[in-house]
C-alpha cells in the first residue's frame, strides 16, 4: 500500500528515487537484485511452459493497472496496492519477481517513479524481499493452519502481504541508513511503523483479491497449488539472498556491533563509518519510557504488530469465507 | 497514468540518435550526479548545465517535465524531511533534493527522446534477458487495454452502487481487480493460440 | 479436385471432464468455395475452427480427422499445413500483440524466415490488400475496432495462406465497417470458412452453409435453401434473414 493524497501525490512509499543511496549501497543492492532475477530467470526457463509465457506480460500489465486503483483510506487519502505477494500467490514467486521487476522498470523509465540507479534497491525491496519473503511466509502459514483450502489461502496471503510490506520497509530503511542519508534510529522506526500501518491495507486488499480469484477460477491461483511452483533450490536461493541482503543492510544497525564493524570497515576502506559514528551518536541514547532504545522499541512493536496482523488476517478469513457445511467440503475448490 | 499522452514529434532533436548511445549517456550522467559531494557546491553546476542544455536541445516542454517532477517531489521531500530530523544535515537535504531532481530530469529526457520500442531494442542489444524483453513488450502493448477494461468495470459497478461506504468500495475494487486478473489470464491463453497460429514456437 | 479443407468424422472432448464438444463432424470445402459455419452460441464453432490449423487437439492423433489440400494434419506436417490455414480470431486484440502495425503484420512472415527488404514489401502489400496503406507506424491501441480487424487480416494474409478461416469477422463492427469488410472479403481469392452470426453476410458471401448445434452437424447445403428454411433455422437457434423474407426454400415466390 502506498498512501497518496487526493492530489494523487505520493507521501511515503518505497520507490526510492536516485540521489538517496550512496554508491556502495546502490551497487550492493543492484548486485542482490541481479542475483534474485537470475534465480527467477533460471526457474522460469525450466518450469514455465511456452503456453504461459504471454501470461507474464499480461500479468505485468495487470499489476500496473491494479496499482493504479484508488483504495479509499481516511478522509481524502487513498492507498495503492503494490501487489508483490499478490502476484507471487497468483503466479508463483519466480514469475512474480520477473513481473514486479518489469513493472518497476517501466515505472522508473516512463514515470520517473523510482530512480534508474536505485532500481536495484527497489527491485530488491519490492520485487524480492516483499515478494519472495512474503511468499515463503504464505506457504508456511498455509501449511501450519488447520483450515479448509480457501480460508487458509486467504488468511495466508493477507498475512504474508503484511509481512512482505514490513520486511521491504525494513530493508529500505537499512539501505537509507547504510548510505548515511537518514540515520538508522530515524529511518527504522519511521519506515517500519508507517508500513506496519500501510501493510494492513496491502494485506486486506490482497486477501480480498485472492478470494475473488479463488471463487472465480481456483486453478488460476498457481502459487497456492499443492505442489509449489518453485523448486527447493529456488526457495533456498531466495531465502539465502534475502538473509544476505538483511545481513548487509539491516543487521549491522540492529545488532549494534559498532566496534567490530568499525574495524572491519576500516580494514575494507569504508572510512565513512567513522563519520557515521559521530553523526549517529546523539540518537544512540534515545530512550523510550519502558524500553532501552529506539531500535529495540521498534522491534518489540514489530513483534506485537505481527501477532495483531496474524489475528486480523485470521478474522478476515473467517468473516469472508463462510464455513462450508460437511457435504460441501468435497467441493472442487479444494486444491 | 499511461504511456505518455504528450508524444514527442518524430522530428524532435535527439530523436535520431541511437538509443544505445542515449541510454549509456543517461546512465553516465546519472552516475556523475550521484557521485557529487553531499552538499551543494560549485561542482553541481556542471551536471546541471548538461541537463539544462539537453533539455533545451530536446525541446522538452517545461509543463510536461514539471508535472512529472511534481508527482514524485512529495516523496523526495518526505524522505528528505527524515534526513532533517537530526542537526546539521540541512546541506545534505539540499544536496539530496538537487540530486534526485537532476536524476529525474535525466530519465525524463531519455524517455522523451526515445520511444519505448527503441529502448527495448537497445536493451536487447545489451543482452537483456529475452523473457523480460518479451514481458515488457506485451506489458506496454496491453496496459492501455487493461486500464480501459478496469474503467469499464468501475463504471458498471458504480452504476449499481448506491452508498459511499468505504467497505463497499474496497469490496468492489477487489472484485474488479480479481476479475481483471481472470480476464487477463484468459486473454493470455488466447494470445498464445494466436501466436501459435502464426507460427510461433 | 482436392478439397482445400476436409473434415472426416472429427470429434473432440474437452480434456478434464470429457464433455463431447464435437461429434463426428464431416464436411469439405472446395479450393475456391466460401463456406458459412452457423450455429447457436456454444455449438462448438470456435472449437471446430481451432482444429483447422492444428491448435486443437493438444496432441495430434496419428490418424487425423483434418485434411488440408489433400494432406493429413499430423505432427509431421503441422508446420507446413499451419501456414496454409490463415486463422483470424474473434477478438483482434488477442492477435495484435506487437507495438506497431508493421511489427504485427511482419510477425508471421518472420517466423517463416522472411526478412529485410522482402519483408517490408510483403507487409506493405498485405496492408494495401486490406486498404490500410501507410499504417505501418501506427500503434494498435490507437486504432478503431475495424482497423484492428483489418490489421489482423493483413497479418494473416502476409503468410500467404490457401484457406482463410474467420471467427465472427463482423461482430462489433458498425454498418459501414461491416460493408467495407464484406467487400474486402469478396476481393480475396481462395477457400474461406466463416463462422458467424451475421446471416446477411453469409447470404452475400457464402455459396454453401453448414449448421452446427451442440457439437453435431445438423445441416449442410446451399445457402439460399438452408437459410430460407425457417423451421430449420429456428430449430437451431437461428432465424431466417430479412433479405430472404420472401424467398421460399424451393425458389423465389414471385
Amino acid at each position: 500500500m502506498v498512501l497518496r493524497s487526493v492530489a494523487d501525490a505520493r507521501w511515503l512509499n518505497m520507490h526510492l528515487p536516485d540521489g538517496f543511496l550512496d554508491a556502495r549501497t546502490t551497487l550492493l543492492a543492484a548486485g542482490a537484485a541481479a542475483v534474485g532475477i537470475g534465480i527467477a530467470l533460471r526457474q522460469v526457463r525450466t518450469a514455465l511452459e511456452p503456453r504461459q509465457m504471454p501470461m507474464l506480460g499480461l500479468a505485468a500489465a495487470f499489476v500496473f493497472a491494479a496499482q493504479m486503483m484508488n483504495f479509499p483510506v481516511a478522509g481524502g487519502t487513498s492507498g495503492h496496492l503494490i501487489g508483490g505477494v499478490l502476484t507471487a500467490v497468483l503466479l508463483g514467486p519466480s514469475a512474480a519477481v520477473l513481473v514486479l521487476t518489469c513493472v518497476l522498470l517501466v515505472q522508473c523509465l516512463l514515470f520517473a517513479d523510482g530512480g534508474l540507479l536505485a532500481l536495484g534497491a527497489n527491485v530488491f525491496n519490492m520485487g524480492i524481499v516483499s515478494t519472495c519473503g512474503g511468499y515463503m511466509v504464505f506457504r508456511l502459514v498455509k501449511r501450519m493452519v488447520r483450515m479448509d483450502s480457501t480460508r487458509s489461502t486467504v488468511l495466508a496471503s493477507a498475512f504474508a502481504a503484511w509481512v512482505g510490506t514490513v520486511l521491504a520497509a525494513i530493508s529500505c530503511a537499512g539501505q537509507l541508513a547504510l548510505s548515511h542519508t537518514v540515520p538508522w534510529s530515524v529511518a527504522f522506526p519511521a519506515m517500519t511503523y508507517v508500513h506496519m500501518l500501510i501493510g494492513v491495507g496491502e494485506g486486506l486488499a490482497t486477501g480480498l483479491i485472492v478470494l475473488g480469484v479463488l471463487r472465480a477460477r481456483p486453478l488460476l491461483v498457481a502459487g497456492a497449488a499443492e505442489k509449489a511452483p518453485i523448486s527447493l533450490s529456488g526457495l533456498f536461493g531466495y531465502g539465502l539472498l534475502i538473509i544476505c541482503g538483511f545481513a548487509v543492510f539491516v543487521v549491522p544497525f540492529a545488532c549494534r556491533w559498532p566496534d567490530g564493524l568499525e574495524s572491519v570497515a576500516r580494514a575494507l576502506g569504508f572510512d565513512e563509518h567513522a563519520a557515521a559514528a559521530a553523526v549517529e551518536a546523539p540518537f544512540a541514547d534515545y530512550r523510550l519510557p519502558f524500553v532501552g532504545s529506539a531500535t529495540l522499541a521498534t522491534a518489540l512493536a514489530g513483534l506485537i504488530g505481527t501477532v495483531v496482523a496474524f489475528v486480523a488476517a485470521y478474522a478476515l478469513a473467517r468473516v469472508l469465507v463462510p464455513a462450508l457445511s460437511a457435504s460441501k467440503k468435497d467441493a472442487p475448490t479444494r486444491n | 497514468m499511461h504511456p505518455p499522452a504528450t508524444e514527442p514529434a518524430r522530428t524532435a532533436p535527439l530523436f535520431h540518435v541511437e538509443a544505445r548511445i542515449k541510454l549509456l549517456g543517461a546512465l553516465a550522467l546519472l552516475v556523475g550526479i550521484a557521485l557529487l559531494p553531499r552538499r551543494l557546491t560549485l561542482l553541481y553546476l556542471f551536471p546541471s548545465g548538461v541537463v539544462l542544455a539537453l533539455w533545451l536541445w530536446a525541446r522538452m516542454p517545461f509543463g510536461y517535465a514539471l508535472r512529472r517532477l511534481f508527482v514524485v517531489e512529495w516523496f523526495v521531500l518526505g524522505i528528505g524531511l527524515l534526513t532533517l530530523l537530526h542537526p546539521g544535515s540541512l546541506p545534505l537535504f539540499f544536496s539530496i533534493v538537487a540530486k534526485s531532481n537532476l536524476c529525474m530530469l535525466t530519465v525524463l529526457l531519455l524517455t522523451w527522446t526515445t520511444p519505448f520500442q527503441d529502448l527495448l531494442q537497445a536493451l536487447r542489444r545489451f543482452r537483456f534477458p529475452p523473457v523480460m524483453l518479451g514481458t515488457l513488450a506485451l506489458m506496454y502493448r496491453y496496459l492501455p487495454l487493461l486500464v480501459e477494461e478496469s474503467r469499464r468495470m468501475h463504471r458498471a459497478r458504480a452504476s449499481r452502487t448506491f452508498s459511499r461506504r468505504r467497505g463497499l468500495a474496497w469490496h468492489n475494487l477487489a472484485a474488479i481487480i480479481a476479475q481483471l486478473f481472470v480476464r487477463s489470464a484468459e486473454r493470455a491463453e488466447r494470445i498464445y493460440l494466436a501466436m501459435c497460429a502464426r507460427g510461433w514456437k | 479436385m482436392t478439397a482445400a479443407v476436409e473434415l472426416r468424422q472429427l470429434s473432440y472432448r474437452y480434456p478434464p471432464r470429457g464433455v463431447l464438444a464435437l461429434d463426428k463432424i464431416s464436411f469439405s470445402v472446395g479450393p475456391d468455395e466460401c463456406l458459412g459455419l452457423l450455429g447457436p452460441n456454444g455449438a462448438g464453432k470456435s472449437t471446430l475452427l481451432l482444429h483447422l490449423n492444428g491448435l486443437l487437439p493438444e496432441h495430434l492423433p496419428e490418424e487425423p480427422a483434418v485434411w488440408i489440400d489433400g494432406q493429413p494434419l499430423n505432427r509431421q506436417n503441422l508446420d507446413v499445413l499451419r501456414q496454409r490455414v490463415g486463422l483470424l480470431f474473434q477478438d483482434p486484440d488477442d492477435q495484435l500483440i506487437s507495438a506497431t502495425v508493421f511489427e504485427d503484420v511482419a510477425f508471421g512472415p518472420r517466423q517463416l524466415g522472411i526478412d529485410g527488404a522482402i519483408l517490408r514489401s510483403l507487409v506493405q502489400f498485405s496492408l494495401s490488400q486490406v486498404g490500410l496503406e501507410g499504417f505501418e507506424a501506427r500503434e494498435p491501441h490507437r486504432l478503431s475496432h475495424g482497423e484492428k480487424r483489418r490489421v489482423c487480416l493483413a497479418g494473416v494474409l502476409a503468410c500467404k495462406p490457401s484457406v482463410l478461416v474467420l471467427d465472427e469477422p463482423t461482430s462489433d463492427l458498425d454498418p459501414r465497417g461491416r460493408r467495407e469488410f464484406k467487400v474486402l472479403l469478396q476481393s480475396l481469392p481462395g477457400a474461406k470458412i466463416i463462422a458467424t452470426h451475421d446471416l446477411e453476410l453469409v447470404v452475400d458471401l457464402c455459396s454453401r452453409v453448414v449448421i452446427l448445434d451442440e457439437g453435431k452437424l445438423v445441416a449442410d447445403g446451399p445457402t439460399l435453401s438452408l437459410l430460407s428454411d425457417e423451421k430449420l433455422m429456428l430449430a437451431h437457434g437461428l432465424e431466417k434473414p430479412h433479405s430472404l423474407l420472401h424467398h421460399h426454400p424451393h425458389g423465389p415466390m414471385e
